[in-house]
């Protein structure tokens, strides 16, 4: 297998995706199960919204510590409470924890706001009840099912249930993983991080769509007329939209980098952190899961029907080498064979 | 075509003086949801939002936004000044009082504002309830009273003073003596027909003997029946005994009896709601939030703008235009949809554009491979532009369509958070796909066959093997 930049740029490249597929199939196997380990052992880290509570938060000012902030937070009955300081752009206390009997969101917000020595307007405040997150999750869940059913529909209209199933098992992939990620390093799960899980699903399914639009595509044009495995013709669909997947990933990974490092590391926004993690890492594993995990899901399935196992057989008997740059050639001439003559080739160039 | 009305919309958005209403987390504020404790029914819930909605008005919020979703109520008053008094008002069941009449008047009368001004103050000082004396134009040279020194304001509303409140249409006022009873001592209220709409009520034991002891003292007299601080009702009374048996008649039509009979049943909130999610941010939080976003917002979209143009060149350079063109468009709905819905740009909402930005540049990427990949197999850059993109927006479409089932699921299903960022994903992918087919089409065939000819080079492409581009 090649590899050049320069014919990545040209999209030109002949790579045997599905011959490696087996080994990193293997490895993603793996991590998915040391991601649903890491949930079962660890469980998640759920934010407020899920376990009910309270969180304050109020700017910092000179000479304040933490330690300030939790003996006041204890006075009042919070010595659970997790306080936290926050830095990057002004930096603020954060002060998680139930609310003690007898006090209100307000009282604690005034106390806090008196040990940090600022204006009590300037506390942000936040009480949720224990039911609620029940609620929200159970919402969630609610959709995420809905959601897996239409899509599974939709595929299934628009391609075909292989296809459908394949790129469901990809998007339970990438969910798996990222979940996994959160449970590995314990970061908190908000409604917000849902709503990143859900965006996941959107791209992953993107992404995969856009894969198997061109199989679709190639199929059409190309099984009846060449001796093409289906391998053969998912490599060569793959080949041809790498180079979109690439850029699309990069481009789409700018914007969420930028929140990242930008809106939440540089200017302290952690709001924005919540989005930005889940969304980071599920881009990348759903561009990857698109091409490694959905398309030779897909092609193991296609090799059982008939006609492409005649396909792999004959394919066998001729043990041609090369069969994915034949079958690249012969797609670019079937098109324009007649518009424009076959280029001559270069020896030696493509190995 | 679609740059034109796009430009329109954002100019008349512009000078209209429309700009995005700002949710509560990027501006501050006071957000809460509340969840009914028990069983209601529709019509109680509605009628508790309604009232809430009520109490709201009353603060004055700018953008107040309360929706119901499900069984929950999302009550969201972005940039809100005394948070503490928002959040205690909202929820709370307030009493329903009844209080005797002392005078009634037009509040679009200076001069009757001046004499109940004088009525309550001479009150205040004398300290005794004084016949109504509509009649006095002394101190005329005074500068005459507007409405709202006259009123009694909300924290001042005690059961037990005098106040002066207004009717439920706003025009006529009350001054109205301390409460004589409450609304806990009604046992039930309904509306019947009986040649007209009337309201039967009945109250307790306690209740009986407190309403003839009211009646006794105000025969031939009004009685307000007061919510929230809204005169709801004054009936006059007609009888000095009722033995815990009331009706109200008047000129009801059906609904009015209806919502008197309900406010005279459940007091101020028919509902018992329990406080699922409170959130106050402050605004220099709710600042810090916002700037953030905006500058990583901006960082990102130059990244994304500096990548095209280096790897498409002149498509690039469309690519950004066609952000442009999206960004405008987007600009225009938000802020018709605050202007005209009240519908915020909460900070899920404004993740989800920033992310969107990656969805919108793929369809030009999806288009430009596909050029590429035409050109590579030797076809002319123009006739490339215009035959693939059939294909490319064929993928498009099915992709987005994708999109769109996951935005509208999310949307039907969930509620607060996920469902305005649900609301943002539609939004975009919509302009994504008007965009690529009105705006993206006809600018790359046009730079396809204006500019490139046939030096494709300039569009980042690379037809002779070996030739170095990047």
């Amino acid at each position: 297998m090649s590899f050049s930049i320069r014919r990545l740029y040209r999209g030109d490249t002949s790579w045997d995706f599905l011959g490696v597929s087996k080994r990193v199939l293997t490895g993603s196997i793996v991590a998915v199960l040391i991601c649903v380990a890491a949930l079962f052992v660890q469980g998640l880290n759920l934010g407020i919204e899920f376990e009910g509570g309270g969180v304050w938060e109020a700017p910092a000012s000179e000479g304040i510590t933490t330690d300030d902030i939790r003996e006041s937070a204890a006075r009042i009955g919070m010595s659970d409470a997790r306080v936290q300081k926050i830095t990057g752009g002004d930096d603020i206390f954060r002060v998680r924890g139930e609310l003690p009997s007898g006090e209100t969101a307000e009282s604690i917000g005034a106390e806090l706001a008196a040990a940090a020595q600022v204006d009590s307007e300037a506390v942000s405040a936040r009480t949720v009840s224990p039911s609620f997150g029940d609620e929200v999750a159970g919402k969630a869940r609610r959709a995420l099912v809905v959601f897996f059913i239409l899509i599974a529909l939709y595929l299934t209209l628009r391609f075909e249930w292989k296809m459908a199933l394949g790129a469901l098992v990809a998007v339970a992939h990438d969910i798996a993983l990222t979940v996994g990620i959160y449970a590995l390093f314990q970061f908190e799960i908000s409604p917000a991080t849902v709503v990143a899980f859900l965006t996941i699903m959107g791209y992953s399914l993107y992404d995969t769509i856009v894969v198997f639009d061109r199989v679709k595509d190639n199929e059409r044009s190309l099984s009846l007329k060449t001796r093409m495995t289906y391998s053969d013709l998912a490599n060569v669909s793959l080949n041809q939209v790498i180079m979109r997947s690439v850029n699309t990933t990069i481009t789409s990974v700018l914007p969420v980098l930028s929140l990242l490092v930008v809106g939440s590391l540089i200017m302290g926004a952690t709001t924005l952190q919540e989005f930005a993690i889940a969304l980071l890492i599920g881009l990348l594993v759903g561009s990857y899961s698109s091409v490694f995990v959905a398309m030779p899901l897909v092609s193991a399935l296609k090799r059982r029907e008939p006609h492409w196992a005649e396909q792999d057989r004959s394919a066998e008997l001729l043990s041609e080498s090369n069969s994915i740059e034949n079958a690249a050639t012969a797609l670019a001439a079937d098109r324009y064979d007649r518009s424009s003559p076959p280029r001559p080739r270069k020896k030696g160039r493509k190995r | 075509m679609v740059l034109l009305v796009a430009g329109a919309s954002l100019a008349s958005v512009l000078s209209a003086g429309w700009s995005p209403v700002l949710g509560v987390q990027l501006q501050g504020g006071v957000e809460v949801v509340l969840r009914p404790a028990g069983e209601v029914s529709d019509e109680q819930f509605e009628r508790a939002i309604e009232i809430i909605r009520n109490r709201v008005d009353a603060i004055g919020v700018a953008e107040p936004d309360i929706t119901r979703q499900g069984d929950q109520v999302i009550i969201q008053l972005p940039g809100v000044k005394d948070k503490q008094r928002a959040v205690d008002l909202i929820g709370q069941t307030a009493e329903l009082t009844f209080r005797p009449v002392v005078s009634i008047f037009d509040t679009n009368d200076p001069n009757q504002l001046a004499a109940v001004k004088q009525l309550v103050q001479g009150d205040a000082q004398v300290g005794a309830s004084a016949e109504p004396d509509e009649t006095a134009e002394t101190n005329e040279s005074e500068s005459l009273p507007t409405l709202s020194e006259v009123l009694t304001p909300p924290d001042q509303d005690v059961a037990s003073e005098q106040v002066v409140l207004l009717g439920a249409e706003g025009q006529t006022g009350f001054v109205l003596a301390p409460a004589a009873l409450t609304g806990e001592v009604i046992e039930e209220a309904a509306a019947t027909f009986q040649g007209q709409w009337i309201v039967n009520v009945s109250f307790n034991d306690e209740g009986a003997a407190l309403f003839d002891q009211m009646a006794v003292a105000n025969y031939q007299r009004q009685v307000a029946i007061v919510l929230d601080g809204v005169v709801e009702s004054a009936p006059t009374i007609n009888a000095m005994e009722f033995g815990g048996q009331a009706v109200i008649s008047g000129s009801f039509d059906e609904e009015e009896a209806k919502n008197l009979a309900l406010v005279l049943r459940f007091g101020a909130l028919p509902v018992e709601f329990e406080r699922d999610d409170v959130r106050t941010v402050s605004a220099t939080l709710g600042e810090g939030t916002l700037r953030a976003g905006v500058i990583a917002g901006l960082v990102g979209l130059a990244l994304v703008g500096l990548y095209m143009l280096l790897y498409y060149r002149l498509l690039g350079l469309v690519a950004v235009c066609s952000l442009a063109v999206s960004g405008a468009t987007l600009w225009s709905i938000i802020a018709w949809l605050g202007e005209s819905q009240g519908l915020a740009l909460t900070l899920a909402g404004a993740t989800g554009i920033i992310v969107s930005i990656g969805v919108q540049v793929d369809s030009n990427i999806v288009y430009y491979e596909r050029i590429k990949e035409e050109v590579r197999r030797g076809r002319a850059v123009k006739s490339a532009a215009d035959g693939s993109f059939r294909a490319a927006f064929s993928t498009i479409i099915w992709a987005d369509l994708a999109s769109l089932i996951g935005a509208g699921v999310l949307y039907q299903l969930t509620t607060g958070t996920v469902r305005g960022f649900a609301l943002y994903l539609g939004i975009t992918t919509l302009i994504d796909l008007v965009v690529s087919f009105f705006f993206m089409r006809p600018l790359v065939v046009l730079v396809a066959r204006r500019l490139v000819n046939e030096k494709p080079k300039r569009l980042g492409l690379t037809v002779t093997p070996g030739e170095t581009s990047i």
